[in-house]
């Protein structure tokens, strides 16, 4: 576990930077409508702190084929001499002087299965032939995005075309990106269609392509983390605790604390370090595929060689945790009297139990109960009984799996949480479920169909704030009442009402500091700028919650350009398919808050599973493990009740009553940590800016129940075989 | 016929250069109503004896039959279910369940799958009967040596079982208080004895007296209390 989520949460909590280092991402990308080449040069060497720039015209739109497979959507990026901004991660770079060659993302390449020396056919052009693959982390991979290629002018026929659409900047120190930008716009005169994006602009929309998807790898892993140092902690305990009587011996001829500490830490770790090489091999073999295929969708490169040093981390923190978990009680119990030892006292503090014991015997006797209430529940609760005599074990053990438990719980909220944010508008607080690419005159007939119920011009455009140009924001305009559209919940001040006000996404107001009655300042894409005062905070999953609901009149006023579609609200129980046929090709049903991140749902299903097994797996050895315990130490009771004529139906009644003295309150625990600690902290970790829905459902638990009550049975009869293997004479310490 | 009847009864234990042929040979019959004695020094091989009369263990070789069955031939699951409603154990170090009252000590033989009929009942009239119910609800940490061996001796008795063993049942007692002891078990009628001992004085009080020396029982020939005390 520890493993599987130092690779998880290394590979996708710094793949960006790690990709954006390899790439050498610009600093700012900006685009705009086809411009003169020597007009876009003078404009950005007029920049302060220029470090270099590169120019190139984006092309959409385009046919590619390669055999098996095609697109008509494909984006070509024609190159112009200076940096790149990708990374050559197989084969070689374009050699701008030679025609017929072509890079591709290596996204596109895996995905259609496409080797070097491939030939693909774009556009008009005659085969071209692959000479490398490239990974740009300035936008995802095929196929969450588009696909994407890259050819220089000569072999685009475009030596002649002097125009490009798209430039690049990186600067001397990044920390003046906000005064370039603002630099950049004064002199941008000439330059129509300008927008602009920054390496955290970058960063904002990786993760909107991949949802949260990302985030809450990340958030799970780490949990995963803290679980796996508690189990570790809790299994090296119980070893020490069935080696107390061979302590006591030890002591009893004269080995020092210190020695017996060493002892007991030098054989855990003859366990540990195979134990945890195989561990970590195996989480890392389990979790490295499909996280480098996660990575590879997102243009990231694997984690590769930079998860040595964690691994090894994790490693060594898988020895050093039992090593530890091992001495410490050992040293503890070393100090104590070896007879007390002898007898199998326990870990716990023996003070304790001595005045425990002398407060039952200074209580006054009491009447003899009647003997129908001395009449307990039978084997199972003899077994109860004899588990809750050792109340560390019992609350480590309950604990360890209580915390599995809940873990799984969490995984199982997850996926269904995913599977709604996948599917479901609503998760985005969206209230319509169909869009149409329609003038906002169309909104008086398609209001006609069967089955709308309400229909209204959206209007959405990304805008940069005035006074942190670097920060995007997606604004978001109805004319009238948009919380009948789009009803993200309230979390602080009122809903806008007047022409003048808006609402912002948590995400937005945490990263510009803004709260009811502050003013938001956007720079539009038209150059203008729209000034509103806040008045509601909304807790969003859109954009990063970096999002602004605005009167769309004021949006107007600022760029009348500003793209639109009709936002089609559909009537409980209508045939959303009968609408979208009579709507025609311009519909489209409204995204969930993963988007084009589908296809990292499903690794990330496959990966939630894995990982579930392997924690039913601990479970089932926590069970075994503390059954084994317990028969150890009650050997001379087993085979008490053994001679007496007890079989091993009587002895797996005992177990039984045991594991369900652990199983009961283990569950409960799991329920309350997930409900109460697990989810909220993995939704706050993944989305701080909105709600995460996951708290896991009844079914989820009732599947966690079930499973632990299967682990339990194995438990008990692998233990129950074992113990009445034993010859009952010995069990008895008479022969 | 007898209760117990056990034919060249052999026994060996370790393996190896430490192999030790403790049983060698034995003959022992047990009438319903009679208390054998079985004496011997410690190492004789008394209490191994005990356990092989008891199906807690299988000879290597001879035969064991209880109550008209032949022990030797039986799986354990079968075996099991003998010492379940046939055998009465009493051990020398009690073996009380700690986490368990007196009572519930008792009836936990009425509990185990396959328990007589009435033994519940039967598990409350012993414990009355042996003036056990004052003190019925307390741990066994909470009991005196002789109060824990008669709530074992009501647990040996639960499933109204044929043959009482009982190895070194006032091992641990003090002498007044084995003497309690040994006149319970002397007061279980219609029932076979065996008591395993190395007190002279305990073994006095059966109907006899065997001795367990060299791997075989001899029957003592001066099987008075006078003879034995003088002999020890």
């Amino acid at each position: 576990m520890l493993a599987a989520s130092l690779v998880v949460a290394d590979s996708l909590g710094r793949g960006f930077d790690r990709a954006a280092g390899a790439a050498g991402l610009a600093d700012v990308i900006v685009r705009f409508d086809p411009e003169q080449a020597s007009l876009v040069r003078q404009r950005i060497e007029a920049l302060p702190d220029l470090a270099g720039f590169s120019l190139r015209q984006e092309l959409s739109g385009v046919d590619l084929d390669a055999g098996q497979h095609s697109s008509s959507q494909a984006s070509v990026e024609v190159l112009w001499p200076g940096r790149r901004g990708y990374a050559i991660v197989a084969g070689r770079d374009l050699q701008l002087g030679r025609p017929g060659e072509i890079v591709l993302e290596r996204g596109l390449a895996d995905a259609w299965g496409l080797r070097l020396n491939s030939l693909v056919s774009l556009g008009p052009l005659p085969a071209l032939r692959v000479v490398g693959f490239a990974e740009a982390p300035d936008n995802v991979s095929f196929p969450l995005a588009v696909p994407r290629v890259y050819v220089s002018r000569s072999t685009a026929g475009l030596q002649s075309d002097p125009r490009v659409n798209l430039a690049q900047i990186w600067l001397r120190d990044p920390r003046y990106l906000d005064q370039v930008l603002v630099q950049a716009r004064a002199t941008s005169y000439g330059l129509r269609g300008l927008r602009y994006i920054t390496r955290s602009g970058v960063r904002v929309l990786l993760d909107q392509a991949a949802g949260i998807v990302i985030d809450l790898l990340v958030a799970l892993s780490l949990i995963a983390l803290a679980t796996a140092a508690v189990m570790l902690g809790a299994s090296a305990r119980a070893e020490v605790q069935r080696r107390l009587a061979a302590i006591g011996v030890r002591r009893a001829v004269g080995a020092s604390r210190g020695h017996l500490a060493l002892t007991q830490a030098l054989e855990a770790l003859l366990v540990a370090a195979p134990a945890a090489t195989l561990g970590v091999l195996a989480g890392t073999l389990a979790t490295y595929g499909p996280s480098t295929r996660l990575l590879t969708m997102l243009n990231e490169p694997p984690a590769g060689a930079a998860l040595i040093l964690p691994l090894a981390g994790a490693w060594l923190g898988a020895i050093a945790i039992p090593v530890l978990a091992a001495a410490w009680p050992a040293w503890r119990a070393a100090g104590r009297n070896p007879v007390a030892l002898l007898r199998g006292a326990e870990l716990s503090r023996q003070r304790q139990r001595q005045r425990q014991r002398q407060r039952q015997r200074q209580r006054p006797r009491q009447r003899p109960r009647s003997e129908r209430s001395a009449h307990q529940a039978g084997l199972a609760g003899l077994g109860a009984r004899l588990a809750a005599s050792r109340r560390a074990r019992l609350a480590a053990t309950t604990l360890t799996l209580g915390c599995s438990a809940g873990f799984v719980l969490l995984m199982l909220a997850l996926a269904s949480a995913l599977t709604s944010l996948e599917t479901d508008p609503g998760a985005l607080g969206k209230r319509y479920q169909l869009t149409a690419l329609l003038p906002p005159a169309a909104a008086a007939h398609v209001r006609s169909i069967p089955g709308v119920q309400a229909v209204a011009p959206r209007y959405e455009e990304q805008a940069a704030d005035s006074f942190a140009l670097g920060e995007t924001v997606d604004v978001i305009a109805y004319p009238g009442d948009h919380t009948v559209f789009e009803d993200p919940p309230l979390v602080s001040g009122r809903r806008l009402h007047g022409p003048g006000e808006a609402e912002v996404g948590a995400g937005l107001a945490d990263a510009l500091g803004l709260s009811p009655g502050s003013t938001l300042a956007l720079q539009l894409p038209s150059g203008n700028e729209l000034r509103l005062t806040v008045r509601g905070v909304v807790s969003s999953l859109q954009h990063d919650g970096r999002v602004a609901y605005v009167p769309a009149a004021a949006l107007l006023r600022g760029d009348p350009a500003a793209p639109e579609t009709l936002a089609i609200r559909a009537a409980p129980g209508a045939d959303l398919n009968r609408i979208e046929t009579a709507l025609g090709p311009s519909a489209e049903l409204a995204a969930g808050a993963t988007a084009r991140g589908v296809p990292l749902v499903q690794v990330l299903r496959a990966i939630l599973r894995a990982v579930a097994i392997v924690d039913g797996l601990v479970c089932v050895y926590a069970l075994i493990q503390t059954c084994a315990l317990m028969v150890q130490e009650r050997r001379r009771t087993i085979a008490v009740l053994r001679a007496f004529g007890g079989g091993p139906a009587a002895v797996g009644r005992l177990l039984t009553g045991s594991v369900l003295a652990l199983l009961l309150p283990a569950a409960l625990v799991g329920i309350l940590l997930e409900r109460l600690l697990l989810g909220p902290a993995l939704g706050r970790l993944a989305a701080g800016y909105a709600t995460l829905p996951l708290q896991a459902g009844a079914t989820s638990i009732a599947a966690v129940v079930v499973g632990l009550a299967a682990a339990g049975a194995v438990a008990v009869a692998w233990v129950t075989r074992q113990a009445t293997r034993e010859r009952v004479v010995a069990g008895l310490g008479t022969g | 016929m007898p209760v117990l009847e056990a034919r060249g009864v052999s026994k060996t234990l370790g393996t190896g250069r430490a192999a030790l042929r403790v049983l060698d040979g034995v003959d022992l019959e047990v009438q319903a109503g009679e208390m054998v004695a079985i004496l011997g020094r410690s190492g004789s091989g008394k209490s191994t004896l005990l356990h092989l009369l008891g199906a807690l263990d299988r000879p290597d070789g001879g035969t064991i039959m209880l109550t008209g069955r032949e022990l030797t031939r039986q799986s354990a699951r079968t075996l099991a279910r003998t010492r379940l409603r046939h055998i009465g154990f009493v051990f020398q170090a009690f073996h009380l369940i700690e986490e368990l009252s007196g009572l519930e000590n008792v009836l936990l033989p009425a509990r185990l799958p396959g328990a007589r009929r009435g033994a519940q009942r039967r598990a409350y009239e012993l414990v009355e009967r042996l003036g056990l119910t004052p003190i019925s609800d307390r741990r066994p940490h909470e009991l005196s040596g002789g109060e824990q061996q008669r709530f074992a001796i009501a647990r040996a008795l639960v499933n109204d079982p044929e043959l009482v063993l009982a190895d070194e049942p006032t091992g641990n007692l003090d002498q007044a208080n084995g003497a309690a002891v040994l006149a319970l078990l002397r007061g279980l009628s219609d029932r076979a004895i065996v008591l395993v001992t190395h007190e002279p004085e305990a073994a006095a009080t059966a109907d006899r007296v065997l001795h367990l020396t060299d791997g075989r029982l001899h029957a003592d020939r001066l099987s008075t209390v006078k003879a034995l005390r003088e002999s020890a």
